[in-house]
């Protein structure tokens, strides 16, 4: 047996047209800690449309325009390698603006 | 080149001008041209052996200027349906005054046959300028005096008629002269800040109204068609430009700043509102959402046009709120009931108010009040507690007719909070309100506040889109490290869009380079990126070198202790303050600023002429 990720459980909160779309405020999701994973158990609740929306397969990365943040502080200002901890909450935003 | 209106209203005399060609080569237009406008009366005025810190704000020497650029009403040039308002002085700050505007004033001024517009003086009666197909004229007002925006420009529409008509004007609030006063266009649109519609109501001057067919020069039409084209194409196509904000309007920030940490709440004491999710975008646009308008010739299409259905703050219809607007009415009052803040937003319009300045004076009431500093017998029963919705409402109008409590409202944060003993609570800069974003979650806006010449703004240099929202490339909002050249070029960039005068939010989607080629075509100069960043330091140096005269140094270039002392109590931000004098070192450095004055070599480099 390999060795198994414990099991976390975060909420993932959507906006703007994110919300619009998939019909969701928020949602809780388990998943094993990484990104990857977090993404594609959302997806298996709100559609695999979620994922492609999200998650750039070719870049093995968040799309590089999606706002991704973890408890306030956006991925992309994160240093060293994204976990997801018990009770994370993660709001992921599509690309807006204003002033 | 174009022409310039210029009235005083001392004497009653209208006279036409030309625009210097060589003038425009240097400061574009807008607010470039009416800076160095402004700059020439205070040489004026110094030769007179008057000093420039000794100019009442609300009186006579106070001059006016309301410009259009090279891009303005180009039909093709993206987003160009705005103008720029000037003042030597701003009544809520004493520093320069500046302010901007969209909706279609600013293109039917072009069509109407002028570029810029100067009031001097002022007048014994109310007036209004009428400026038809290329003749102006001076009309009494009396009639309109104490009418309120909308049905002032419902009867100046009908009166004047013609096509492409358009009327600026100044509600109540202007005529009362409150400090937050400000000038509005086209019902719902504002040039906001500083306290504007203050120094037109000193003026008695109601309205100017617009209206036009003449057609606006483009020097190179192919090429101009061409870049054009490819501009509104990226517009279009840009998820922000494109989907974003026509989508939701600018009230979509509502929940990543608060996300981010950096929603001030209840005047500025947090930056975490716990109820944000009330006063989002998104319920705005599921509730209250009608349709949009768009300013003119604009692909995006932001505005909001919105309702209460019912209840006590019912409006059959309104414009907004805008995000700025939500905030300092929504947030940093605490009030969680958006229809009080639908309703608040649309008095500051009808009445013709700053929600800005207004909602961020009426939190720090809130707070001297909740602190018990503001005597009972001066509340009246004005009951300012934090999330009084009904306190919001009757405390806007109570502002613009002075009325009880609203006389010291009408005064702005800083003077109120001088007046109840704690200074200390005003969240300005130079007396400036500051918009919706803490920089203790986001610092490269708080250097912007501290060093912005017209006080605590945010148009100023929007170092949030680089922070929050990844445009052009993400930057860590929480780390003062680099931030400095960030604001100068934000800064500098912005003089250029309210020179062309065109949109902000165009920036999202266009680039400097596309600016430039798209100046070159309108105006047939050859302009590079680096010439028109240039044109931009050299009028926010000039813009700089007028607040100097009014006593403004490196010791006004600063922000409220609360967001250098005291830590940031919760969120993703916890325990941050604003780093702002590393911050600022760096940034007077990059400027060639010595405590906040130009440097004589860097006047020379940007060949001003004092």
């Amino acid at each position: 047996m390999g060795m198994t990720l414990a099991e976390v459980s975060a909420k993932i909160m959507l906006f703007a047209t994110l919300r619009k779309k998939y019909g969701v405020k928020d949602l809780t999701v388990k998943c094993d800690g990484t990104l990857f994973d977090l993404i594609e158990k959302a997806s298996k609740i709100l559609g695999e449309h979620f994922f492609d929306d999200v998650y750039d397969k070719n870049q093995g990365k968040v799309r590089e325009n999606i706002i991704f943040m973890i408890n306030g502080r956006n991925i992309k200002d994160l240093e060293g390698k994204i976990k997801i901890k018990n009770n994370d909450v993660i709001a992921i935003f599509p690309p807006i603006a204003g002033g | 080149m174009g022409k310039i209106l210029r009235a005083d209203l001392s004497a009653g005399t209208l006279k036409v001008e030309r625009t210097s060609e060589d003038v425009a080569k240097k400061y574009l237009g807008g607010k470039g041209y009416a800076v160095y406008l402004l700059y020439q009366y205070l040489k004026e005025y110094e030769s007179k052996g008057i000093p420039p810190a000794e100019i009442d704000p609300l009186g006579l020497e106070n001059v006016l200027i309301f410009a259009t650029g090279p891009g303005t009403g180009v039909p093709g040039f993206p987003a160009s349906g705005r103008y720029h308002v000037m003042a030597l002085r701003s009544p809520l700050t004493g520093s320069i005054g500046s302010a901007n505007s969209g909706g279609e004033w600013g293109p039917f001024l072009k069509f109407s046959g002028f570029d810029i517009v100067i009031i001097e003086g002022a007048s014994d009666k109310p007036v209004y300028i009428a400026i038809v197909d290329g003749e102006a004229e001076l009309r009494d007002a009396s009639a309109l005096w104490g009418k309120n925006v909308f049905d002032t420009a419902r009867i100046l529409k009908k009166k004047v008629g013609g096509k492409n008509t358009s009327v600026a004007c100044i509600g109540p609030a202007g005529e009362n002269m409150a400090y937050m006063a400000c000038i509005m266009n086209d019902e719902h649109r504002a040039a906001g800040r500083t306290g504007l519609g203050a120094v037109m109501g000193s003026k008695k001057l109601k309205a100017i109204v617009v209206s036009g067919s003449e057609k606006v020069p483009v020097a190179e039409p192919d090429k101009f068609k061409e870049i054009s084209k490819r501009c509104l194409d990226a517009m279009r196509k840009n998820a922000v430009t494109g989907e974003g904000l026509p989508t939701y309007g600018t009230a979509i920030l509502i929940n990543i700043i608060n996300t981010a940490g950096g929603l001030p709440y209840k005047n500025w004491q947090t930056g975490v509102n716990p109820n944000a999710e009330k006063i989002s975008g998104e319920t705005l646009a599921e509730t209250y959402l009608m349709g949009r308008r768009a300013c003119w010739g604009c692909t995006i299409g932001c505005g909001r046009v919105t309702s209460v259905k019912s209840g006590p703050f019912q409006i059959l219809a309104s414009e907004g709120p805008e995000y700025e607007s939500v905030w300092a009415l929504g947030s940093s009052t605490a009030v969680k009931d958006l229809d009080a803040v639908v309703k608040a937003n649309h008095y500051c319009d009808e009445l013709g108010l700053d929600p800005i300045s207004m909602g961020s004076t009426i939190a720090a009431a809130m707070e001297l009040n909740e602190r018990g500093y503001i005597p009972k017998e001066d509340l009246q029963g004005l009951d300012l507690k934090f999330g009084n919705a009904a306190a919001l409402v009757e405390s806007v109008w109570r502002t613009a007719y002075k009325a009880g409590f609203g006389k010291y409202l009408a005064l702005g944060s800083k003077r109120l909070c001088e007046i109840y003993g704690h200074p200390e609570l005003s969240m300005s800069v130079k007396g400036l309100e500051m918009p919706a974003y803490d920089p203790r979650a986001i610092k490269g806006i708080g250097l912007n506040y501290a060093t912005a010449n017209r006080g605590g703004c945010h148009v100023t240099g929007y170092t949030v889109s680089p922070e929050i929202l990844g445009i052009p490339e993400k930057i860590d909002p929480i780390k003062p490290e680099g931030k400095a050249k960030w604001v100068k070029i934000f800064q500098d960039f912005t003089c250029v869009v309210n020179s062309t005068v065109n949109c902000l939010f165009t920036t999202f989607a266009l680039s400097i380079k596309d600016y430039a080629e798209l100046l070159s075509a309108v105006t047939g100069w050859n302009l590079t990126e680096d010439d028109i960043l240039k044109i931009g330091e050299r009028i926010y140096n000039l813009e700089r070198v007028i607040i100097n005269k009014y006593g403004f140094d490196g010791k006004d270039d600063t922000l409220p202790k609360r967001l250098i002392e005291e830590e940031m109590p919760e969120g993703p931000a916890k325990g941050q303050v604003v780093e702002l004098e590393e911050m600022k070192e760096e940034y007077y450095k990059l400027r060639g600023w010595i405590n906040g004055k130009p440097s004589p070599e860097k006047l020379k480099e940007l060949d001003i002429e004092l």
